[in-house]
């Protein structure tokens, strides 16, 4: 096993940069997702981890030794492909066989290891079939024992389970986060599925347009988005941001403000405002949102509206606000039926409230 | 696995080296046997500017001397060839000729087998191909007969044009399988749509899908444009008298004045007839090449 | 019934210039030329057979395959030689030799531009006018002006090995022959392998480099394997077109007089065909040189059926498609 560390690393083809400057590091055995939406680069950075594409600039560490210049197949790395990448013309035992016999492995050996990961996998009935007679299930625990037979001491998955119909999914899901804990193998798995990332990953890298948003683990990224991109990311249904402006009248309190809202908030000190006014952009989670009936709470720290829509969800509905030029997403238990038209007045959580500086795009708070 | 600084350095230059062994592969396989190529290039185009050549591709002097056949008559050795520009007429001629059948036929069959349900229609198409796999030259004789059968042989312009017809029917299976290729691509419902407006098929076929397959078209004719404008054989066979000849015809006769042969006019001549050819194989590299892949040349 | 009529009548219609240039082209030449290898169509009787398909100074035999098959024509053996010696070592050249070539162009150059020059080089022989390469061949054997000598002896090819004369000099007028359709031929190969390679998705080609592959490994194993249709489809074709082509043979030793008779014989480089040609439009025996074309038309014929049998409908349409 082994410690990654991407060191300033770039990446361009031609005048496209597919990555810049990333600085990232995973620990032995440790689980990171790279999400991000498709374009960010989170597939280049792991192809340059594999070795197929060498940085433009900077270097790649495996336990504190440069390997930038080491060809994949001196990395003792194992990698899921998207499309599975299982060679058609061979089976499935000489697929998974295929590293050791490249290893120039003992022919017992390498049987033994073959039957051993194909037990593991549960496929060790498939053995004989050729990959056109799999279905994509069988294929994905095909690549996935082709990655693990030759031990790596880094498992680099790319969108594995993007083929998977929604219920296997689910299953593959729990399977690899059990293997990978099971082995304690570094792993780096790319995803743009904010699902997958928060429901296996030990670490999340957020990415966008070649660059690292953020770095943390699912419930900080969750809680403490870095920036607008992750709050706006991560989440589903995702949080509501509404652009406006801080004011600060006096010493004590701070006000929100945007076309047709007045919020004060209580929480957020004054020096935030800077010289008193500052544009921002307001986030509140749909699940951080809540109704509040006449003389609930003070006026100043409500907001009024009416009913747009109403989407029941089963346990929760997703009911969408008008509030001044606004729609807020809020989620409410289940019980009476909000009706459409219907005027409220709802109360942020203001302890899970998020400000982001507008020019910066950075979380303030 | 090791994984020390040593042993990783040691790995980096296995793999310098074994790039290195590709690089050589390369090297031996696909460059210096291209390098007879290169010499070959290089001499045509430099031997044609100059009176002579040192190392096969080093001018020595730069001269027009060489393309003097453009507006005088042209003589080598002993003898006497006629002008160059009727014969360049002739090649032109058959060229266009060729070119003008083949799309006619072609587009109108490629539709129909690409559009018409009829009795048999897998049949022809299996038909056209093993035509089109079948090598055209074994018939050369049987050919010479039946141009003979027609009146068309000895007859100066006519022969050439009994000629043209032969060469676009030999072209024909490729380029009808090549528009069917294209009107294939033509989704069903723009013509149903076009149908459904009240347009006849002929119309349909004018008005809609025919912009449509222009760049078929266009390939096909470019391609059997040049098939016809390098056609050798079946010239050189059936005609007889100078005066018809086209230009690979005339270039092969010179060639064939072993002692007399002026290499510097040969040139020049190679290259004014293969110019046109390079020409339009720079500009439409990529749909010839497709067409090529399944030529019968070669 | 007219609805009936019409759906047979435009087919029709469209296909009727189709027919009329098959028939002329295609089907009507190979018909004649069965008949006419039965028959002692020559100089002699040409003139009356042209005036009246059916008449009586051309008569039926079966003298022409009696000659051919018990080789009494003497020249029967060596062409049938020569014959084997071409296709084998040009089909060699096309199926093989430009499978490593493309190899080397489309999967270990990765230099967009170089490939691109190289693809461009080897593709020149094919796209040039024939007469115009068969030019620049005799030019560059030539032992006085041409390089190739030069080239030799600059590579340390001892002096009492390179002949005085490439054209004449068995074998060094067989090499020639190999080598210059085989340069021809390289190019269908490789247009063919290199589409292939190119339709081979990355991803099974980086996984191989990640299951510890080198490049020439990813080739033998990974690349090679994939490729067997369009090999398989190159080797059908090329044999075919092998068997019967003699152009360039012809435009470069059948330079001069005779018709390309004299001298390719002499030269060793009567392939069978050109041989037929030569029996046909130098000695005018037109009946004994249909029977020599008919022997290649029924292999032609015969190989054909195979091939469909063998690829079927779609492989041999799209020969550089590969099956992932």
């Amino acid at each position: 096993m082994v410690r990654v560390t991407l060191d300033n690393i770039s990446k361009f083809f031609g005048k496209v940069r597919a990555v810049v400057d990333l600085n990232l590091e995973i620990d032995d055995g440790e689980f990171v997702a790279f999400l991000g939406p498709s374009g960010c680069g989170k597939t280049t950075t792991l192809l340059m981890v594999a070795g197929i594409y060498r940085p433009s600039r900077g270097r790649i560490l495996f336990d504190n030794e440069d390997v930038t210049d080491l060809p994949p197949k001196d990395r003792n790395i194992g990698m899921v492909f998207q499309s599975y990448a299982l060679y058609p013309h061979m089976s499935v035992y000489d697929n998974i066989a295929f590293p050791l016999k490249l290893k120039k492995e003992p022919q017992r050996e390498i049987d033994k290891k073959v039957r051993e990961i194909a037990r593991l996998l549960r496929i060790d009935e498939l053995l004989d079939r050729k990959p056109a007679q799999l279905s994509g299930g069988q294929k994905q625990r095909v690549a996935l024992g082709r990655a693990l037979v030759k031990e790596p001491d880094v498992l680099l998955l790319d969108e594995p389970l993007s083929n998977l119909d929604a219920q296997l999914r689910i299953l593959m899901r729990a399977e690899i986060k059990r293997l990978q804990k099971e082995l304690r193998i570094t792993t780096i798995y790319v995803t743009h599925d904010q699902v997958e990332a928060m429901t296996m990953a030990d670490r999340i890298a957020v990415m966008n347009k070649g660059r690292l948003q953020q770095y943390a683990d699912p419930q900080t990224l969750y809680n403490k988005p870095a920036n607008i991109f992750v709050a706006s990311f991560i989440g589903s249904p995702p949080m509501n941001l509404i652009e406006g402006e801080l004011e600060a009248p006096d010493d004590n309190s701070v006000f929100f403000v945007s076309s047709g809202i007045k919020l004060k908030l209580p929480n957020v000190p004054p020096n935030v405002a800077k010289d008193g006014q500052r544009e921002v952009v307001l986030g509140v989670r749909p699940e951080d949102l809540q109704m509040v009936g006449p003389g609930d709470a003070d006026k100043e720290e409500t907001l009024e509206g009416s009913i747009y829509v109403v989407e029941p969800l089963g346990k929760e509905f997703l009911i969408n606000v008008q509030v001044g030029d606004h729609v807020l997403k809020m989620l409410v238990p289940a019980d009476g039926m909000p009706e459409a038209g219907q005027r409220i007045r709802i109360r942020p959580n203001f302890s899970k409230i998020h400000l982001f500086d507008k020019k910066s795009q950075k979380a303030l708070l | 696995m090791g994984r020390t600084g040593e042993d990783i350095r040691k790995r980096i230059a296995r793999a310098r080296l074994e790039r290195m062994m590709v690089i050589a592969v390369v090297i031996l396989v696909a460059v210096v046997p291209a390098i007879p190529i290169w010499l070959m290039y290089g001499w045509i185009i430099s031997q044609s500017f100059s009176g002579k050549v040192i190392l096969g591709i080093l001018p020595t002097d730069l001269t027009l001397d060489n393309w003097r056949f453009l507006w005088s008559p042209i003589k080598m050795g002993e003898k006497e060839y006629p002008n160059i520009w009727p014969i360049t007429i002739n090649t032109l001629a058959l060229a266009l000729t060729v070119s003008g059948l083949v799309v006619f036929v072609s587009s109108l069959s490629g539709y129909a087998l690409s559009r018409m349900e009829f009795k048999g229609r897998t049949a022809l198409m299996q038909f056209i191909i093993a035509l089109h796999a079948f090598p055209s030259v074994i018939l050369l004789i049987a050919l010479f007969v039946i141009l003979n059968k027609l009146g068309l042989y000895g007859k100066g312009f006519v022969t050439l044009v009994g000629i043209a017809l032969i060469k676009a029917g030999l072209e024909i299976p490729m380029a009808t399988w090549i528009i069917k290729g294209f009107f294939d691509n033509i989704p069903w419902d723009l013509e149903w749509a076009a149908l459904v407006d009240g347009a006849s098929r002929w119309k349909v076929w004018r008005t809609v899908i025919l912009p449509l397959v222009l760049p078929g078209i266009a390939a096909v004719s470019i391609f059997s444009f040049l098939s016809g404008w390098s056609e050798f054989l079946l010239v050189f066979t059936y005609v007889a008298q100078e005066e018809y000849y086209t230009l690979p015809v005339m270039i092969y006769y010179m060639i064939g004045e072993f002692i007399h042969i002026d290499w510097g006019m040969l040139a020049a001549l190679g290259l004014f007839y293969a110019i046109p050819t390079l020409i339009f194989f720079s500009v439409s590299q990529k749909v010839l090449l497709r067409i090529y892949v399944g030529g019968v040349k070669g | 019934m007219a609805k009936k009529i019409r759906r047979w009548i435009l087919p029709l219609l469209f296909l009727t210039p189709l027919f009329i240039m098959i028939g002329l082209a295609w089907v009507s030449p190979l018909a004649l030329t069965v008949y006419l290898g039965f028959t002692d169509l020559s100089i002699r009787n040409f003139l009356a057979f042209i005036q009246d398909f059916f008449t009586d100074k051309v008569s039926l035999t079966l003298d022409n395959f009696r000659r051919i098959f018990t080789a009494e024509d003497p020249n029967i053996p060596l062409t049938l030689k020569v014959t084997v010696l071409y296709v084998v070592s040009v089909l060699a050249i096309n199926a093989f030799y430009a499978l490593v070539l493309s190899l080397a162009i489309a999967f270990f150059v990765r230099n967009e531009v170089l490939s691109m020059i190289l693809r461009i080089t080897w593709l020149l022989p094919r796209i040039t006018p024939g007469i115009i390469y068969a030019l620049m061949w005799i030019w560059f054997i030539d032992p006085r002006n041409g390089l190739l000598n030069d080239m030799l002896r600059l590579m340390g090819v001892p002096e009492d090995l390179l002949p005085d004369s490439w054209l004449l000099r068995t074998p060094y007028s067989q090499l020639l022959m190999i080598m210059i359709n085989g340069y021809v031929g390289a190019s269908f190969g490789m247009i063919v392998y290199t589409a292939a390679i190119k339709s081979i998705p990355t991803d099974l080609i980086n996984a191989s480099y990640v299951d510890g592959a080198n490049e020439f490994q990813a080739a033998r194993r990974v690349i090679i394997p994939l490729l067997k249709w369009p090999m398989l489809f190159v080797t059908a074709w090329q044999t075919l077109s092998l068997l019967s082509s003699y152009e360039y043979i012809l435009m470069v030793w059948g330079a001069g007089s005779g018709q390309g008779y004299g001298i390719a014989r002499s030269a060793g480089v009567m392939v069978w065909s050109l041989y037929s040609y030569s029996k046909a439009f130098a000695e005018y025996l037109y009946g004994y040189a249909s029977a020599l074309s008919l022997i290649l038309v029924i292999i032609g014929i015969v190989l054909i059926v195979l091939y469909f049998k063998i690829f079927g409908f779609r492989r041999m349409m799209e020969p550089s498609k590969v099956e992932v």
